[in-house]
Formats: C-alpha cells, sequence, structure tokens
C-alpha cells in the first residue's frame, strides 16, 4: 500500500505517519532527508528522533538525493518518508548555492521515486501543504513551491490512500486506510 | 457555478479543464484579478455568470511584511467567501484531489 500523508507545519503529518506505519509491518525503515547543517536543523531531528524512539524504526539518511536510499532487493516491510519539501531542496538547490532547472529537477526525483517505492512493499510519504500562502517573492522560493505542489499532485494521483492532517486529526481524501 | 480553490500548483486548472466546460466559461486565477483594487459589482456579476472560476488560496501563510500584500491577501479571501455564498459547488483542491466542501 502507498500512502501520502499531507499537512501543513505543526499540523501533526508525521506523528500520524509514524502511527501509520507502524500498523502497516514489523519491518520499518525510515527514509530521513534533512541536511544537519544548521543548529535548527539539528534540534528539529532529533526532536523527530526522541518522537520515533522504541519504535523500531531502521534509519536510512538520504540528505542528497532519494538514490541513496534504494534498496538493492525488494525489500518487505514499510518505508516512511519524510518528507517531500527537504527531498525537492536537496535536489533542487545544490551546494554551490544555484538552482537546478526544477522541471529537470521534478523529473529526477519523480525517477527516484519510482524505483524506490518499487523496493518495499508498503511506502508511506510526508508531503508538505506550502502553497497557500502568498505567492513567495524570490524565484527560488516560488519554484520549490510549484516542485513540491506538483511532485505531491503526482504522488496522490499514483498513491492508493491520501490523508491531509489538520490539527493532528487525519482526513481522508483518497482511498481507503486498512 | 464551481468555485476551485487550492494553493498553488495544487491541480485547480487540470481540474477545471477536466470538468468539459468551453475556456470561455472559465474564470482563472480569481486572486489576479484583485491585485489593485475590489471587482467592481459589474465585473463580479459578469463573474458569477461563468460556469468555473479558480482562486489560489493565499491566506494561510505568515502575516506579509508588505501592507498591500496584506491588503491583497484579506481582499482575496473575502470575494473567495463572497463568491463560494453564492456558488453551487466549493471544490478545495489537496494534492490534485477534488475535496468538495460544498
Amino acid at each position: 500500500m502507498r500512502v501520502l500523508v499531507v499537512g501543513g507545519a505543526g499540523s501533526g503529518k508525521s506523528a500520524y505517519a509514524e502511527r501509520l506505519a507502524c500498523s502497516l509491518s514489523a519491518a520499518r525503515t525510515y527514509v530521513a532527508t534533512m541536511e544537519s547543517r544548521s543548529p535548527e536543523a539539528r534540534s528539529r531531528i532529533a526532536r523527530h528522533q526522541r518522537q520515533r524512539a522504541g519504535l523500531g524504526f531502521q534509519t536510512l539518511e538520504c540528505p542528497m538525493s532519494l538514490a541513496e536510499a534504494l534498496p538493492e532487493d525488494v525489500v518487505h516491510g514499510v518505508a516512511l518518508l519524510e518528507d517531500v519539501g527537504n527531498l525537492v531542496a536537496n535536489t533542487l538547490f545544490l551546494h554551490d548555492g544555484s538552482m537546478q532547472d526544477p522541471s529537470k529537477a521534478l523529473e529526477l526525483i519523480k525517477c527516484e521515486f519510482a524505483s524506490f517505492c518499487h523496493g518495499y512493499e508498503h511506502v508511506v510519504v510526508v508531503g508538505n501543504q506550502v502553497g497557500s500562502s502568498k505567492t513567495p517573492s524570490g524565484n527560488e522560493t516560488l519554484a520549490w513551491v510549484r516542485v513540491v505542489g506538483a511532485l505531491c499532485c503526482w504522488l496522490a494521483a499514483q498513491f492508493d490512500v491520501v490523508v491531509e492532517v489538520t490539527t493532528g486529526i487525519p482526513l481522508v481524501v483518497k482511498g481507503r486506510l486498512p | 457555478m464551481i468555485l476551485i480553490i487550492g494553493g498553488i500548483a495544487s491541480g485547480k486548472r487540470s481540474y477545471a479543464q477536466s470538468l468539459g466546460y468551453p475556456e470561455e466559461r472559465i474564470e482563472y486565477d480569481l486572486q489576479d484579478l484583485l491585485r489593485d483594487a475590489p471587482l467592481d459589482s459589474q465585473t463580479l456579476e459578469k463573474l458569477m455568470h461563468k460556469d468555473v472560476i479558480t482562486c489560489c488560496e493565499v491566506g494561510m501563510g505568515v502575516v506579509p511584511l508588505d501592507a498591500n500584500d496584506r491588503a491583497w491577501r484579506e481582499l482575496v479571501g473575502r470575494t473567495c467567501c463572497e463568491i463560494a455564498a453564492r456558488a453551487d459547488q466549493v471544490v478545495r483542491m489537496v494534492c490534485g484531489i477534488p475535496v468538495r466542501i460544498k
């Protein structure tokens, strides 16, 4: 089963996605996408690590691209990937500070996702709802918002279930939960 | 009339086009018509005779620093409330999925 869980900042989407992943399988892989370059990022990472401590996840770090998390063989169990926003930023923005062509970045991530999903019995992806504010000033931020939105639409179209989390409450907008 | 709202790149345009109305019966990007001023009553009535209106949801982020941006985002929200009250259907797009809220 493939599930996309989306929500705004602090909506409870991660905690919900973790509970859902735990209910899908006892073999659990957590695919971490955040780079630990700033103190704020490190503190967020520590909060998420505490949140899922004891849930039996094996953590796979892939701060560069999803290609780092591709299993060599089909892995049984569930992969929880968090989150689309970081994944897009990691691919779209290069380390020298420049930006890749957004449509190229989108196609690249789609290809990686296809291989990634193929490797796991269940996949839960955490997406970010970032497009419902004033149009961002700055081309780079706008490009990021557009790629995140387009990727979430693409994932939602092919996944079995899409859940929007608001104030910790899951609303199923596509499919049925097990 | 169907009002379709949603964030940037949430699938509003694709969904509007999938409904089968001729292009001239669809008004895209209501938020851009509101850049400079509120709609006058004549323009609003013309809009209400369209079959589909799409508008970006713009009011969910931090309060913009610029006063014009603040006024604009307020105006977009209020105008959507007004149009939604008179619409037959209101659809909110979530990751390309239409969620009918009215």
